[in-house]
């Protein structure tokens, strides 16, 4: 005989030896859980299905307790939800394991490099190709101009160098690029312009195109690619490279309009009424002065290089250089001036070595090109004597950390000298140059609404003139998520909101290689793979690529160096899925996490303990299903963990039915290759 | 040396609480030295402070006790001699106050000895039983108002009626004698010390009932427990005790291998069924689906110790004693910061002030709180002293009955400190289970930690405070929805102490050495150099200077010191 009970206040019907949980799913009403499941006796364990009883003031797990006439039960009032959130981040509080891996975290444009990685290490590039292009629209560009934010977060830091990642990108893009083309979903009709043909636009207009928008690129110079064509010198990225990558873009069908800039023969307000939407994606083209009296005599950095660059690398001999600043572009000043037969070339800098924002590898090569390097000098004033410059120089000492942790120069008195140079450089920054009826932020950017490339209506912005000069990655990860936020805006169909909740063991700073997991076999212990490099004698004398693309074979090999950090659940996972549900955060509630303890003696199976939520449903589905009862939980508190029979591994009754793998909420078990 | 002629007999309490203190020597040295009196080992009087105990039991029916015998040839001659020395009274107002009923064979008879036990009215309670319907029985007990002493205070007598309601081929009685709150040991006293009387109750239990199985499920921690009920129950078995209700009934010990969470009822059931203890969702009771499925019922050992009494001298005289909704006497396990530990079996409503004061002898300058039911249970400050002690009074005061530990708090403790220490039990005894008492009780002790150290911040207080009612509500079994009462208790009760350690880095008490350091009053000092001979660590210079970087705090110097010169004083 059924009985009547009220849910969420409304009257509902159960029949008998129904639980809550069973009548609330079938009146619509989501209640989540980790630990039911159907064919097992119940475990309630997790606590996370927990309901109110209102009549008895109690809280109780829905998927065990069955309703009884007359009953008030609250499934989803804010007292609950709390309790469940509060359930999920006890759990998470413990959880020791990688939602995604940490290489792929770091990457601006999220790029799953874990993924890309094991296709090549399979010595599937095209397939690492694909993975690559779902975030990077430029892996020619990034496989040889990126400062590998990847690789810096790479776990195989615990111990020894990291894994060679951006040479997969390279090999995958130099094998493939030009014969792969995606598939393309027909147009729909909608129209984007793009204004501003580096990056972050190039992004915006293939991420655009891939979803069926057409988009038409603006772009103020004779061709397109922006910094990385005017900025980033040859020998690091060469235009016949780049040319090649950009013609895929034609073969897409993005259109481009050479010579047209905002505000001279480009109208933003006409681009928002010809058009659905507007990406402005017009870089950081204004070089920072050096503040100093003189500084109209010094070259600015980023028109020293372009102008290189529009002469087909053929122009004048700089004479005796000094550029000053710290950074990349300073680096490929020096290393241009270098090229260009100056036999004298400086470079100053106001803090140390220790504080150059310049790639570390960028100063050592610069060095080995004969690059004199000078640091802890200000400049104060630059006068023209003659043909010559002369900078009075100031010397500095570093005090107190500033803003960015870094220590701060304090100017020393009255130890200004002098240096005569034929070129100056100042390589110090770079700005935007916002158009007019564009917010502007205090930084002289972009403003957009918070957390979005949005500016207004619908006109989007993305790149360097939102961020502030950037690197190529993170200009293709914002031009991509314009393109996304335009979709969503003109489907109406606002893209999922990707996972936001990222368990993590830890930096690798903070690890040693006793907390990492190895889940995966014979991760190598090779030394990492190292890009051949011309002399520096042949570098100083040409414009020639300095490193040529690694072999097929030698990047698979460095492939087996990757341990595979992120959980081999992370698609399934439903703690993850029911956390970001509900709002949870891994480090809200602090406390020590479960230890590392793996097993990954059975040759299908694997089992990390870490990860486990302690549910037993393993257990139970192993004894109650499948009939043989081999695992079962051991110790108790916080250390309960599930085990086999005198820790010996899954005995060879185990018939690798993977029952106890489907039915784990989490990766606790789980199968050993990634799929 | 001979006798003294007075002397009948002797008594030597040898319960474990006697044997720790040294009682099987004495027992020895008297049973080579009496001559023809003879010297009978028995169980626990209670008053642990004052073992080994000695009772010279003269002719005229009176008795002599002696307390903290040695076993010297001397201290021995001067009992066989009766002499006046080393003479243990029993405080008149422990007598006054006490009502020793469930507890009076205790200390009174050879526990391993059947005749015993029956000449002193033993078995009385189950041959007036046996006479009556089982039915009758049952509301015997019901007119008790006997409510569980295991902590939960559940009607004996309705549970009895449940049981006997059902109709199975088994049925199941357990004992739960799993007594794990740490400084509570009336179980194992009365175990010890009366274990025919344990074991009466629950045949009369079985008869009640109809129940066919009898387990008793005890911690192997108590050796001597399990030995004396197996005397018995071979005794029983001996004298046909057992047969009930027609047939032959089988008593089984089941030893516990050591988990606190096996005194809830569902994960006493899981082990005793060979499975790992852990607790299960209720319904279905234990009633309904126990052990192998067949319907059980659980009492505690003292639940058990009550129900001859009750059969004996009929339900409505027992109820005479107690409050409307606490019927009869309570056993108390006695600890802490007080002048006579023990065993103490007192008449429900009395009040915390006379266990405390009175029988237990604390001073009431010193005392701050008492902790009642153990690690589960809550403190309630000496302000609170006038409440009566029943089920219900109790637990409006955020503290539990419990099982019967009482421990008393001394003004030198620290409350975060005692919480923490709680704690530390609790959350290790987590059968791992349910994840709001597996990682909640954790992340309360990790917090407590902290806090202790000197590294709480005022958020970790309102984390204290937030999760603990949530661990108390998301928990299956009783160790998860009461482990969380220490923290709650004392945060209600004692927030400015845990206020001082986050905000000023000050410990009240003294306690927590994050936040002490040692100093030495040179104006009291005699230069007696024992504090520098005891420092382990050499952290006290020869010109009497306390070196704070050194010390680790262990308060050996301040022990060692005649003047009380060194103290604890707030760091910094």
């Amino acid at each position: 005989m059924s009985i009547e009970f009220k849910l969420d206040g409304k009257t509902v019907k159960a029949e008998p030896g129904q639980t809550i949980l069973e009548v609330a799913t079938a009146n619509g009403i989501r209640i989540p859980t980790l630990c039911r499941e159907q064919r097992i006796s119940k475990t309630t364990s997790c606590f996370v299905c927990v309901v109110k009883d209102v009549k008895r003031n109690k809280f109780m797990p829905s998927c065990a307790s069955c309703p009884a006439e007359g009953m008030e039960i609250e499934a989803s009032s804010p007292e609950v939800l709390d309790m469940r959130r509060t359930a999920l981040n006890l759990l998470l509080s413990e959880h020791t394991g990688d939602c995604e891996a940490p290489c792929t975290l770091a990457c601006p444009a999220h790029a799953n490099v874990e993924e890309y990685v094991r296709a090549g290490r399979e010595g599937d590039f095209l397939k690492s190709l694909q993975i690559i292009k779902e975030r990077i629209p430029l892996p020619m560009t990034i496989g040889r101009v990126c400062p590998r934010f990847c690789e810096k977060d790479c776990r195989r830091n615990v111990y020894g160098k990291p894994v060679a990642i951006n040479e997969f990108k390279r090999l995958a893009a130099d094998l493939y690029y030009d014969s792969y083309m995606e598939e393309l979903p027909p147009e729909t009709g909608k129209r984007v312009a793009v204004v501003g043909g580096g990056p972050a636009g190039l992004s915006a207009a293939y991420y655009l195109r891939r979803n069926g928008v057409a988009a038409t690129v603006f772009e103020a110079m004779p061709k397109a690619g922006g910094m990385t064509r005017y900025g980033i010198p040859e020998y690091r990225l060469p235009k016949a490279t780049l040319d090649r990558e950009l013609a895929h873009f034609e073969k897409m069908g993005v259109k481009f309009e050479y010579g047209r800039t905002l505000g001279k023969n480009l109208d933003l307000a006409e681009l928002k009424s010809k058009f659905d939407a507007v990406v402005v994606a017009i870089g950081c083209w204004k070089a920072s002065g050096m503040r100093c009296e003189g500084e109209e005599l010094v070259t600015q950095g980023i028109d020293f290089l372009r102008g290189v660059i529009e002469n087909d690398c053929k122009a004048a001999n700089p004479g005796k250089t000094v550029v000053v600043g710290g950074g990349n572009t300073a680096m490929d000043c020096v290393r241009t001036a270098v090229r260009l037969g100056s036999p004298d070339v400086n470079c100053f800098y106001r803090r140390t070595e220790a504080e150059m924002p310049a790639e570390k590898l960028e100063i050592v090569e610069a060095r080995e090109e004969g690059v004199q390097f000078h640091f802890l000098l200000a400049p104060v004033k630059v006068e023209k004597q003659g043909d010559k410059l002369v900078m009075t120089c100031r010397k500095m000492q570093l005090g107190e950390p500033d803003a960015s942790g870094r220590r701060k120069p304090v100017e020393i008195p009255g130890s200004d000298f002098t240096v005569e140079a034929d070129t100056i450089i100042a390589a110090i920054g770079q700005s935007a140059k916002v158009p007019e009826g564009v917010p502007t932020t205090r930084f002289r950017t972009v403003e957009t609404v918070a957390d979005t490339q949005k500016i207004a209506d619908n006109v989007y912005a993305a790149g360097d003139c939102v961020s502030g000069a950037a690197t190529v990655v993170e200009g293709v990860a914002s031009g991509r998520k314009a393109a996304l936020e335009i979709v969503g805006a003109l489907t109406g169909n606002p893209m999922p909101v990707e996972h936001t909740v990222f368990v993590s063991r830890g930096k690798w700073q903070e690890l040693s290689k006793d907390k990492l997991v190895f889940l995966r076999d014979n991760v190598s212990e090779a030394d990492r793979a190292v890009l051949d490099t011309l002399p520096a004698g042949e570098r100083k004398n040409s414009f020639l690529e300095t490193t040529s693309t690694m072999s097929k074979e030698k990047v698979m090999k460095e492939g087996e160096r990757c341990i595979e950090c992120s959980c081999t659940d992370k698609h399934d996972c439903k703690l993850r899925e029911h956390g970001e549900c509900y709002h949870c955060d891994p480090l809200k509630i602090k406390g020590e996490r479960l230890p590392v303890s793996y097993d990954t003696r059975h040759p299908l199976i694997i089992q990390d303990r870490g990860k486990c939520i302690k549910c037993t449903t393993c257990v139970k589905i192993c004894k109650e299903v499948v009939n043989k009862s081999l695992l079962s939980p051991k110790k108790r508190g916080f250390y309960t963990f599930i085990g086999t029979a005198f820790e010996q591994g899954f005995p060879a009754s185990c018939s690798e039915c993977g029952e106890c793998i489907n039915a784990c909420p989490v990766g606790a078990l789980d199968w050993r290759h990634k799929e | 040396m001979s006798t003294n002629a007075a002397i009948k007999m002797f008594r030597v309490g040898m319960a474990s609480c006697g044997i720790a203190a040294g009682a099987e020597p004495v027992m020895q040295k008297l049973v080579e030295q009496a001559g023809s009196v003879p010297v009978e080992p028995t169980g626990c009087l209670g008053h642990c402070y004052a073992e080994p105990l000695v009772e010279a039991v003269l002719n005229d029916g009176s008795s002599v006790f002696y307390g903290n015998v040695k076993e010297d040839d001397a201290s021995i001659a001067n009992i066989l001699a009766l002499g006046e020395k080393g003479r243990f009274v029993i405080p008149a107002v422990r007598k006054a106050k006490e009502l020793v009923k469930v507890l009076a064979l205790a200390g009174r008879i050879n526990p391993t000895r059947f005749e015993d036990y029956v000449a002193n009215g033993g078995y009385a309670g189950l041959k007036r039983a046996l006479a009556m319907a089982p039915d009758a029985v049952v509301n015997e007990v019901k007119l008790s108002g006997l409510r569980g002493r295991g902590g939960g205070g559940f009607p004996t007598g309705n549970k009895w009626s449940f049981l006997a309601a059902k109709k199975a081929d088994q049925k199941i009685l357990i004992c739960n004698a799993d007594e794990g709150d740490p400084g509570a040991f009336m179980d194992r006293s009365l175990m010890e010390s009366a274990p025919h009387q344990v074991l009466e109750g629950m045949l009369i239990g079985a008869y009640a009932t109809g129940a066919t199985k009898l387990f008793i499920y005890c911690r192997a921690e108590y050796p001597m427990a399990i030995k004396h009920l197996n005397i018995a129950i071979k005794q029983i078995y001996d004298h046909k005790l057992n047969v009930v209700n027609g047939r032959e009934l089988e008593i089984i010990i089941k030893e516990g291998a050591g988990a606190f969470v096996c005194g809830e009822e569902t994960a006493l059931i899981a082990s005793l069924e060979g499975q790992r203890g852990t607790p299960r969702f209720r319904p279905p009771f234990p009633t309904d689906k126990g052990w192998m499925g067949y319907p059980s019922m659980i009492n505690n050992v003292e639940t058990y110790g009550n129900i001859p009494l009750i059969l004996r001298d009929g339900g409505a005289e027992f109820a005479k004693v107690g409050t409307e909704g606490s019927k009869g006497t309570k056993i108390f396990a006695l600890a802490g910061d007080l002048k006579f530990p023990g065993l103490v079996e007192v008449p429900m409503g009395i009040t915390l002030r006379e266990i405390v004061f009175e029988i237990g002898g604390a001073d009431p300058e010193k005392v701050k709180a008492v902790q009642t039911g153990g690690p589960s249970g809550g403190c309630i400050p000496v302000e609170l002293f006038d409440t009566p002690v029943d089920y219900d009074s109790l637990r409006s005061l955020g503290a539990i009955m419990g099982s019967g530990g009482l421990i008393v708090i001394g003004k030198d403790r620290c409350m975060v400190e005692t919480a923490r220490y709680f704690l530390n039990f609790t959350h290790r005894e987590s059968c791992g289970k349910c994840t709001f008492c597996r990682v909640g009780t954790t992340r309360m002790f990790e917090t407590l930690e902290r806090i202790v150290a000197g590294n709480g911040t005022m958020e970790d207080l309102d984390f204290l405070a937030d999760i603990g009612p949530k661990i108390k509500a998301g928990s299956l079994c009783g160790l998860g929805q009461t482990a969380p009462n220490p923290v709650l208790a004392t945060l209600r009760y004692y927030r400015h102490e845990y206020e001082a350690h986050v905000k000023d880095h000050y410990c009240e008490a003294m306690q927590c050495n994050s936040m002490v350091k040692l100093s030495l009053d040179q104006s009291k000092c005699v230069k007696c150099r024992l504090c520098i001979k005891t420092c382990p660590v050499g952290a006290i210079s020869d010109d009497f200077v306390i070196d704070n970087t050194k010390c680790t705090r262990c308060n050996s110097c301040l022990s060692s010191c005649p003047k009380k010169a060194i103290t604890r004083v707030k760091k910094g």
